[in-house]
């Protein structure tokens, strides 16, 4: 087949990249094909669900609805860069106490928005968890137990700096 | 003293969850490891008259295709309680999106590309494709024959009747007292009829499986909820013996009954077998759509009642479309119909369920299978019947509700929950006696309604075993096969054999479910597993303390009465050992381990009407306040309170997660959640067009409520809740609507349009007889 070939430069996780890609290709089969990180997750494929929520300078954004070319020049945060060190983001931590998660699917890109939500907003209230998480989907939780986890998340973090 | 047992120690999976470690089966990759993909008929039914995949295999990268004529197979149906799916279609296709072809290619665009240089000619034929369709005296049966292999063995009160040349695949009947008495002795008669809709489970992990033949062996990775039944199939289908097929199941991204890892772990080995390679086969979020769904239930009630409340007699009609292939169908048609009596006392009672052939997406098992369903009718019912009496609902059923100790049926388990107070909870949580004012000349009218529910819990036929090995240095490694599908599963199970053995939990490791080395265990369903699976942790550990004690005994030459296991020391009078002291002592230092093992199996009764007893009940009692906008219809949940009992809990955040899930389970299926055909195919099948539950329909004040009442058969008194929640979500809901608008609906999802022309027709449809 004959591949259009682009040259992209990234940050993924910290780490420089410089690769040829194909021009058809998705940002979220750079990241899980290309790269082998497999924390990133398909579901909907079609922008809905959130499941392959990455960080794009900070942004959450859908990587199974970005080219990968669109990383050209960008930073890249995948749920494998979140822990530094060993040491998990207290948004990990909260999960795991919380309940935050059960089959752990939509994970990595729950708490992804999480930390792009917490990022722009490090104290938001209930209500405003509640419309920024609400771009992603969990089949599984009920909701409840994830907007908790961001809360203890975000007080613990609060009372650290 | 109990060190972990309702404790909420940190699940074993937690970590490689929130890191992004957890290996899915779509994670894994082989060497060599080349993709599968499936041809789909795009006709509603459809002849096959020749199918031709010559062309397809000539392009590159392509390295097999299977249709009807090169597949060899050793029986060519797939199925448990009716074997009716072929692997590929044979004489004919059922549905839109049947499976007609899969090819082998060295990546999935080289497959999609395959697949559209498959020949097929179709030759469209008659279609029903609902069960009013379908049981039309002319309708075109979808299948001619139908060969079921096991009939089911029903006890008291229940039978089973066969409909030749009929698309009905099973009619489940039972009955008890006198039907026509107990409705000739009543004072009033109702009859309603309810619709519940088909929907989608959506796992957010979609159906795939890898197979890997090596030899005469094949290997699976699977993300089912019951790997050996899917070992099982691989066996009758491929005609292989069970010790040549290993199932593997890595971290499965949910299940709620969605039978994910079947059809394509058959295709898989079919296409591995083919090609000699391991093959993947992933289906897309809208192939997923089109493998399995919810049936569509239709239930016509009629109750009998005396004028002060009690009730007399009930006769339901229970329709389950069960699409294109039955898959569990059958078991949620006949369970529909034994839950559609409801927690009450009723002395006359008369039941035929049907499961109908259509031709659509084929429905099976979903989280609660049909008790929700059979929930939505009556307790709709109880309501309008409060109505009509003007009895406080909450009164209408303090009075009929079952007692603990009470037999839900003749035969079967007792009522081995406390009903009455649980309403009592229900009612305070929700503030019943509060009543909720909508401001007056508001189109925003406010109300509350409740729900009590209950299933027999825990499943049929189910066997579990389980070991327990106790290693040289005093850890242990459990293994057992329930599948963790994210309700904790694997935590509970740890935290039973910690708590027997004394073991800090980190030293109990629970090991990867692999049929080759995994004891048996029937499947992963049913809100069963911390009952069936937890008492046969609970009793490998304890085999696994025997022997440890025993061996400890006979190694320091005192009787073993003498020898006593407490917080994780070996205690001979005042002297004790730690576990790895003791095992030194005991296997001389060159290793060795104690096995121990432990099982559970549900035995047949013929006094019982499904023919074995429920192993325990589940509850799911529901309260809902309601806001209605009667310019749109749309209706906004202010409040939900579930009330359930676990018996006693062993992991209370894991408890809350299955009952609140549930909740929003049903919370989706009562306002969003349904699946719509357009002339015969599917119109929505993905995530823009079908509506899951999102943050935003969380209820602003959301609690459940989780009592530990004790009683339940498993371990500490345990009981399962994984589906109560769900079960009062839609009644609840429109029994505020009701409250709120006078407007009674009988067909879920609330839709806005739906509630909206509701809200303009004055017809209310029940029929109501004085007898």
């Amino acid at each position: 087949m004959d591949e259009n070939l682009v040259p992209v430069h990234f940050r993924l996780n910290g780490q420089q990249h410089a690769m040829q890609v194909p021009s058809h290709e998705l940002l979220i089969d750079l990241i899980r094909d290309r790269i082998g990180l497999t924390g990133t997750k398909r579901s909907c494929d079609m922008e809905i669900c959130g499941s392959c929520t990455v960080l794009l300078d900070g942004k959450a954004v859908s990587s199974c609805s970005l080219f990968a070319f669109d990383v050209d020049g960008k930073e890249v945060l995948t749920i494998e860069g979140l822990a530094s060190e060993g040491v998990l983001h207290p948004l990990q931590e909260a999960f795991i106490q919380y309940g935050g998660f059960q089959c752990g699917f939509c994970t990595p890109g729950m708490i992804l928005l999480a930390k792009s939500l917490l990022d722009e907003k490090p104290v938001p209230t209930e209500e405003e968890v509640r419309e920024y998480m609400d771009a992603n989907l969990c089949r599984c939780t009920g909701y409840q137990m994830i907007i908790e986890s961001v809360a203890a998340a975000a007080e613990k973090m609060r009372r650290k700096t | 003293m109990s060190t972990v047992i309702g404790k909420n120690v940190y699940r074993v999976d937690g970590q490689e969850k929130v890191k992004g470690k957890a290996l899915y089966t779509g994670d894994l990759k082989l060497p060599g490891m080349v993709h599968g993909k499936v041809l789909r008929c795009p006709y509603t039914h459809a002849r096959i008259r020749r199918i031709d995949g010559g062309k397809a295999e000539t392009i590159p990268g392509v390295l097999g295709v299977l249709t009807r004529d090169n597949l060899k197979l050793a029986t060519p149906y797939l199925g448990g309680i009716i074997k009716d799916q072929p692997v590929l279609a044979l004489e004919k296709a059922r549905y839109a999106g049947d499976v007609v072809a899969v090819v082998a290619a060295v990546d999935e665009r080289v497959a999609e590309e395959a697949l559209k240089a498959i020949e097929v000619d179709y030759e469209e034929l008659p279609t029903a494709m609902s069960v009013e369709e379908a049981l039309s005296p002319n309708a075109p049966l979808v299948h001619e024959k139908i060969e079921r292999s096991r009939p089911p063995s029903y006890g008291r009160g229940a039978s089973y009747i066969v409909h030749e040349h009929s698309n009905i695949c099973h009619h489940f009947h039972y009955e008890r007292g006198d039907i026509n008495e107990g409705f000739h002795r009543s004072d009033f008669v109702f009859e309603d009829e309810f619709i519940y809709p088909t929907a989608q489970h959506y796992p957010m992990e979609s159906t795939i499986s890898i197979a890997s033949f090596e030899g005469d062996s094949v290997t699976v990775w699977s993300p089912s909820q019951t790997p050996f039944s899917v070992r099982q199939e691989i066996s009758r289908v491929f005609g292989m013996p069970l010790s040549r097929i290993r199932v593997i199941v890595p971290h499965v991204g949910g299940g709620y009954g969605g039978a994910k890892g079947g059809l394509p772990s058959i295709l898989a080995v079919a296409l591995s077998r083919h090609v000699r390679r391991p093959v993947r086969v992933a289906f897309s979020a809208e192939e997923n759509f089109k493998t399995i769904c919810q049936p569509l239930i239709k239930i016509v009630l009629k109750t009998g009642i005396k004028k002060d409340g009690t009730f007399l007699a009930r006769r339901s009609e229970v329709y389950l479309n069960a699409g294109a292939y039955v898959y569990s169908t059958p078991s949620v048609a006949e369970k529909a119909g034994y839950r559609a009596h409801g927690p009450y006392h009723i002395p006359h009672v008369q039941t035929d369920s049907y499961a109908v052939y259509t031709n659509t997406v084929p429905a099976g098992a979903f989280r609660g299978f049909g008790g929700h369903q059979a929930a939505f009718a009556y307790e709709s019912q109880a309501d309008i019947i409060a109505h009509r009496l003007g009895m406080d609902p909450i009164e209408l059923r303090r009075r009929n509700l079952l007692g603990r100790g009470e037999e839900y049926a003749p035969g079967d388990t007792p009522i081995d929950c406390d009903l009455k107070g649980m309403l009592d909870e229900l009612a305070e949580a929700i503030e019943w006696d509060k009543k909720e004012e909508s401001p007056k000349g508001s189109r925003f009218k406010r109300a509350k309604g409740i729900a009590c529910a209950v299933k027999d819990g825990g499943g049929s036929g189910k066997s579990a075993s389980a070991s327990v090995r106790i290693m040289s240095d005093g850890s242990a490694v459990l293994a057992t096969g329930s599948v963790e599908i994210g309700q904790g599963v694997r935590t509970t199970m740890m935290q039973i054999a910690a708590e027997e053995l004394t073991l800090p939990v980190d030293k109990v490791e629970v090991a990867e479910l692999d049929t080759h080395t995994t004891p048996f265990d029937h499947s992963t369903n049913a809100s069963s597993a911390t009952i069936v699976m937890g008492q046969a942790v609970l009793r490998a550990a304890r085999d696994a303390r025997a022997q440890l004690l025993s061996t400890a005994a006979s190694s320091l030459g005192v009787p073993v009465e003498q020898v006593q296991l407490r917080e994780g020391r070996i205690i001979v009078k005042e002297k004790s050992w730690s576990f790895p002291e003791i095992m030194r002592l005991c296997f001389a230092n060159v290793g060795g381990e104690v096995v121990g093992r432990g099982s559970f199996n549900q035995t047949r009764d013929e006094n019982v009407p499904l023919g074995q007893r429920s192993p325990f009940w589940e509850v799911g009692f529901g309260g809902a306040e309601v806001e209605v906008d009667e310019w749109t219809g749309t209706v906004r949940i202010l409040k939900y309170v579930s009330v359930t009992d676990a018996g006693k809990m062993i992991h209370p955040l894991h408890c809350r997660g299955q009952d609140e899930g549930a909740v929003l389970f049903g919370i989706g299926l009562s306002l969003y959640e349904e699946l719509l055909y357009e002339d015969g195919r599917l119109a929505n099948p993905n995530l823009i067009d079908y509506r899951l539950p999102r943050f935003r329909d969380l209820p602003h004040s959301f609690a459940s409520r989780i009592r530990e009442d004790g009683g339940g058969p498993g371990p500490y008194g345990a009981k399962g809740i994984g589906e109560g929640g769900i079960l009062g979500v839609a009644p609840a809901i429109c029994n505020a609507v009701f409250n709120a608008t006078g407007v009674r609906i009988r067909q879920v999802p609330l839709k806005g349009e739906r509630v909206w022309r509701a809200l303009g027709k004055p017809a209310a449809k029940t029929t109501v007889q004085n007898s």
